[in-house]
């Protein structure tokens, strides 16, 4: 979990209680460090351990240099605003950048676009029902039966009719396109974030008492379970030729493309246990498994930053220290395009950025380029070459 | 960070600047041991925020966006070939300093320790004397016997310094 953002709030109210001689109880409140660090963080505030040192910067002698680089750069600055980038942000930083090339100069190549086709993914799934006819669905094009409701950007079905026990189970399949996206409430109240090229099997309804049982058949989703205590302790389940998760109510993504050897699964909130044919593993909140499917390996792994993993279903995409090729590959699903890197030097370059998903494709590519590690680009059709 | 609403002016990078430079400095220097390169290392993490634009959702956010590119920076500078044949490298010390406890707790210290200088230098010198004794834990007889004035006095001090710091405190716990 990152922290980063409490560092001033935490630091004003323990500030104030200091000052005011109370005893500081943020620091607890906060449950970031155990009682051996918060004691030494205590005692080091109270000491002034660090007073001395800030005292001697003198923030406003220094910021003369730093005005002086500003000026003299801002001129390539207009240059890159003059893009066109601007509403919505971009940001992406190459970590190399940043760390060791900062006073690097930056030039832009003309980008090459011969009749670009590359579009800004949407909210957009196939709907396939028990009977095997397929539904599209899409905005604007609202459907709805019985028991299901769809406005195009999300569909809804409706709670289990308790009184009339089920025993045949209709199962349902919905299918994500590349370039789309698609939220799903189950019968159970249980909520799905599909992310692009992503399939999804589930029952229309679910038997009262008995497991409850989803299959993400393959690609990205991110679970919202429906705690067992509200289901009569039935449990919650999502299968994947490859593991299965076993859920008590929780949240968690399971990141499992089918161009891809590595089944991700991350947990933001509560326990689940991963399990394969031939290991168990249980996860606790921030932890990260990962299925090797040539091994049928299963590694442990901390997320420092849960957002960057689930972003996506809000709509943005976090990288924090991604090589590039891994941003391109997520990009391509989301737009819908091929990418080919033919500077293959820079494929492994780090970047840290965050953009929002309703970004066209040229403003995030202007943000790459403007980072100096790839010279140009050229979109043709539904394909883009990094040069 | 979405959003174009909050667009840095010069002035009110500068406000920025000068209010998280000192202490990111102090913070850089815990990895690095170097005040100078810590300096340049903040410097260029500002530089990089302005040319990039980058725009923040609010002063916690901002605050936290710089704790943390400047440990990132710091932390690839530890890692990175040049340093590793040119200084000692201490393999256990980098593997502490990448503990999200490390981070965490150093930037807190710093961060409250800047607070605190900030009010303290709102105070006259006496007041200020008192407090910082007070925060040591130091009871009013002892904070007298260490400065050499009455217990009456020392009151009188922290009278004058909660009257003074009113504002400032209210602004600190209220947000």
């Amino acid at each position: 979990m990152d922290n980063s953002n409490k560092i001033k709030p935490l630091s004003e109210k323990l500030a104030a209680s200091l000052i005011k001689n109370e005893s500081p109880s943020d620091l607890k409140k906060s449950e970031i460090f155990d009682a051996e660090i918060e004691s030494q963080i205590l005692s080091n505030i109270k000491e002034s351990t660090y007073s001395e040192l800030l005292n001697d910067i003198d923030a406003k002698e220094d910021w003369k240099p730093l005005k002086r680089k500003i000026k003299k750069r801002s001129k390539k600055a207009l240059r890159f605003w003059s893009y066109g980038v601007a509403a919505s942000l971009v940001l992406l930083i190459s970590l190399a950048f940043v760390f060791n090339k900062t006073d690097q100069d930056i030039e832009f190549g003309t980008p090459v676009i011969v009749n670009n086709n590359i579009e800004t993914g949407t909210d957009k799934a196939t709907l396939t029902l028990e009977d095997g006819s397929e539904v599209a669905l899409e905005k604007g094009t609202p459907y709805q039966t019985a028991n299901v409701t769809s406005n195009g950007e999300e569909i809804v079905y409706n709670k289990a009719d308790k009184s009339k026990p089920n025993h045949y189970i209709a199962y349902n399949v919905l299918t994500i396109p590349r370039g789309g996206q698609f939220y799903i409430l189950l019968s159970d109240g249980t909520k799905v974030w599909l992310n692009s090229e992503s399939q999804l099997k589930y029952p229309v309804a679910f038997s009262t008492g008995e497991t409850r049982q989803v299959e993400l058949i393959y690609g990205e989703a991110y679970f919202d379970v429906s705690p067992s205590t509200e289901h009569e302790g039935a449990k919650f389940k999502v299968f994947h030729q490859s593991q299965e998760v076993e859920v008590l109510g929780t949240e968690f993504n399971i990141k499992a493309y089918k161009d891809e050897t590595t089944i991700s699964t991350t947990l933001v909130e509560g326990k689940v246990a991963v399990s394969t044919a031939h290991t168990n593993e249980v996860l606790e909140p921030n932890q990260q498994s990962n299925l090797d499917l040539k091994t049928n390996n299963i590694s442990m792994a901390k997320v420092t930053d849960v957002y960057n993993i689930i972003a996506w279903k809000d709509g943005v995409f976090s990288f924090e220290n991604k090589p590039l090729k891994e941003i391109l590959k997520v990009l391509s699903r989301w737009y819908d395009m091929d990418v080919t890197i033919e500077n293959t030097v820079e494929e492994e370059e780090r970047f840290i950025g965050t953009f929002n998903k309703s970004n066209s494709l040229e403003d995030i590519l202007i943000a790459i380029t403007s980072t100096g590690f790839i010279n140009t680009y050229e979109i043709k059709d539904k394909s883009l070459t990094i040069k | 960070m979405r959003g174009g609403e909050n667009k840095l002016t010069l002035k009110s990078f500068k406000k920025l600047f000068e209010s998280l430079y000192p202490q990111l400095c102090v913070f850089a220097y815990k990895y690095l041991n170097d005040l100078e390169l810590s300096k340049d290392f903040v410097q260029e993490v500002f530089l990089k925020v302005w040319e990039d634009k980058i725009t923040f959702q609010n002063d916690n956010h901002a605050t936290g966006f710089f704790y943390k590119a400047v440990k990132n920076k710091c932390l690839n500078h530890l890692k990175s070939k040049k340093y590793k044949v040119t200084e000692r490298y201490d393999l256990a010390n980098i593997e502490t300093y990448e503990t999200e406890e490390f981070y965490m707790s150093e930037a807190v210290t710093i961060e409250t320790t800047a607070v605190i200088e900030k009010a303290i230098n709102k105070l006259p010198e006496k007041a200020a004397q008192v407090i910082r004794l007070s925060i040591e834990d130091y009871t009013n007889n002892e904070i007298a016997n260490e400065l050499s004035i009455s217990v009456n006095t020392v009151k009188d001090h922290k009278k004058v310094a909660y009257r003074k710091l009113r504002d400032f405190l209210n602004f600190l716990t209220v947000k």
